[in-house]
């Protein structure tokens, strides 16, 4: 696969603007119902983005997105229960899922492609497990199965946290393309196109994989604490599921794997489509099944893929970058 | 004395559930070593199995073994054709398209599970599933003892048919080397929808008789899949043998662990040990 990481200065200044009104939209008295999709928006895309920095640009499938964003959300719960102020939590519930991730990045890195993909389909399972059985606090009501309410979060009113979300969702878009064009971009990209080469030119593979993994641990798990800080209680079975994988997935993959635009693109039209089958319920994990094997099969470089490959997108670039 | 006689009841049983396991397993095994993919939604067909004996059992008011007679050829033309269809195609893209339109499957058919029959726990309840006997201080169900001879039938057929038959020997050649069988005159594409049929009336009986075993939710699926990975990892892929072992290590494991760390903890256990086979000998005990 050939990168092109076209250095588009002109988009820094558009993206600012657009951050600025977005950050103004509950001030100015957007609906709520607004503020929710565009806050579902954002934690969705950092997790997105995230996502497709590990398969997209690194190589690594990871099915265990969950197990960051369930661990993180505990994290921020449990500590609420023990006197930590709600902004460290979500803090904390970073730094726990990134050291989860260097943690088992020992034994899960030694196994590779597909058996990277087994290894790290277990983990949110096993996390599930444990906190199922397992209630550091507040027993014998609340924990294990039942799960927790996020305390003392009454003073946190509906505009901090869709800043929160704004804020991470826009420092996601930044850490990409900053880490694209930094050394560990580029290392990443030689190692997903051929590791046994990458590595005898010196690059250390493991190293470069390990600050991905933890790098992506961090940033979903930051995610996953601000939507429970919204959600306002966390329990094993929706904290662990399968669905944050399914929406992630979705997204990047629709968008388009690999390119840096195709996670905001691909979330727009997952929060859309939750948008749309919110009433139905039932059916909707199964629409979005048939939509990601649809795109896989039809579109597998998804919706930026296929528009780069056309002319007009060339020639666009061409007058952005004055090349 | 007194532990090695307590401890006599969860080895037999862990032991017979074994079998079950190697059942459940054999098919992605078999997907795995020919077609060198991974099916995602192995585990969500296996029910597939389960709801099908459910159905026949209730609405029909048939024998769930019995109606695998049924059962077998349905999920083997609905294997056949998720292979030639989907997977194949998924297959000249990448091996991450492949994994990813196998869990698209698997999120389609959990939610459809979900819709049609609910997310209640279900069992095939038959008279003799509830039936057990005892041989000293050993006591068992009936169902595992059943679980144990279909896997030993499942397995000598399986290798038989590998074996004997000109598809089984076409299946093997396309999983010991794709171009050469091609060039052999062998269609593989043909071949590994066919491989991929068989796994699924493999499911078919593995889903009939978990059923019978256990109680199953639309998203067992998932924990039997993750057991179904760690032996099939264990015992190194498309090996029958391997299979068997690895079955009996995890019907051991979860016996055993729930014996010592109680009820609870025993899927935990199992997938732990999962993690810990993946890390340590990835490439299995009988692996090439």
């Amino acid at each position: 696969m050939k990168v092109t990481i076209p250095r588009l200065r002109g988009v820094l200044t558009p993206l600012i603007a657009v951050t600025v009104v977005l950050a103004l939209f509950p001030i100015i008295g957007v609906p709520r119902i607004w503020l929710l999709y565009l806050f579902l928006f954002f934690t969705y895309l950092s997790m997105a983005n995230m996502w497709n920095l590990l398969a997209g640009y690194s190589g690594l499938i990871s099915l265990c997105p969950a197990a960051f964003v369930g661990l993180a959300g505990y994290t921020l719960a449990i500590g609420t229960w023990v006197g930590l102020p709600w902004y460290l939590g979500i803090i904390a519930g970073g730094i726990v899922a990134a050291v989860f991730a260097a943690l088992i990045s020992f034994p899960v890195f030694r196994m590779k492609g597909i058996y990277f993909a087994i290894g790290t389909l277990v983990l949110p399972e096993v996390l599930r497990f444990v906190f199922t059985i397992w209630a550091p606090v507040g027993e014998p009501v609340y924990g294990g199965g039942a799960g927790y309410t996020v305390k003392g979060v009454a003073g946190v009113s509906g505009a901090q946290v869709y800043w929160l979300a704004l804020a991470i969702g826009v420092a996601s878009i930044f850490l990409m393309r900053y880490i694209l064009r930094s050394k560990l971009g580029s290392g990443l990209a030689a190692i997903r196109d051929n590791d046994s080469t990458a590595a005898s030119c010196g690059i250390n593979v493991f190293n470069l994989k390990l600050y991905s993994f933890v790098i992506a641990a961090f940033v979903t798990g930051i995610a996953g604490a601000i939507f429970y800080l919204y959600q306002g209680y966390i329990e094993p079975v929706s904290a662990f599921s399968v669905r944050w994988l399914v929406i992630i997935m979705l997204a990047t993959v629709i968008g388009g794997e690999g390119t840096e635009e195709g996670p905001i693109v691909g979330t727009i039209i997952v929060v859309f489509l939750y948008f749309l089958l919110a009433r139905y319920a039932g059916i909707s994990l199964i629409i979005q099944g048939v939509i990601l094997i649809g795109i896989m099969l039809l579109a597998p470089q998804g919706i930026m893929g296929s528009i780069r490959k056309t002319r007009a997108y060339r020639s666009l670039l061409q007058l952005a970058t004055r090349r | 004395m007194t532990l090695l006689a307590d401890l006599a009841t969860p080895i037999v049983m862990g032991i017979l559930l074994g079998g079950l396991y190697t059942v459940i397993a054999l098919g992605l095994s078999l997907v795995f070593g020919v077609v060198k993919e991974i099916n995602i939604a192995h585990g969500d067909l296996v029910i597939l199995g389960s709801y099908f004996g459910y159905v026949a059992m209730t609405v029909i008011g048939i024998d769930p073994i019995l109606s695998l007679i049924v059962g077998m050829p349905l999920l083997f033309g609905i294997g056949f054709a998720i292979q030639k269809y989907l997977l194949n195609r998924a297959f000249k893209i990448s091996m991450n398209a492949t994994l990813i339109v196998a869990f698209g499957i698997s999120i389609i058919l959990q939610n459809t599970y979900q819709l049609i029959w609910t997310p209640y726990a279900r069992g095939l309840t038959t008279p003799y599933a509830l039936e057990s006997f005892s041989a000293g201080p050993i006591h068992i169900p009936l169902v595992y003892l059943l679980d144990f001879f279909v896997a030993i039938v499942v397995m000598v057929f399986l290798r038989e048919f590998l074996k004997r038959t000109y598809l089984g020997r076409a299946i093997r050649a396309a999983a010991q080397d794709r171009k050469t069988a091609h060039l052999m005159g062998i269609n593989t594409d043909r071949v590994y929808a066919f491989t991929f049929a068989i796994a699924m009336a493999l499911a078919a009986i593995a889903g009939v008789f978990l059923g019978l075993t256990f109680s199953f939710t639309p998203v067992s699926g998932m924990s039997f899949l993750i057991i179904a990975l760690g032996i099939v990892v264990l015992g190194g892929m498309g090996s029958i043998v391997g299979t068997f072992v690895g079955g009996v290590a995890f019907g051991l494991a979860q016996t055993l662990g729930g014996y010592f760390f109680g009820v609870a903890a025993q899927m935990l256990v199992a997938y732990i040990m999962v993690l810990v086979v993946l890390a340590v000998i990835p490439r299995g005990i009988f692996g090439r």
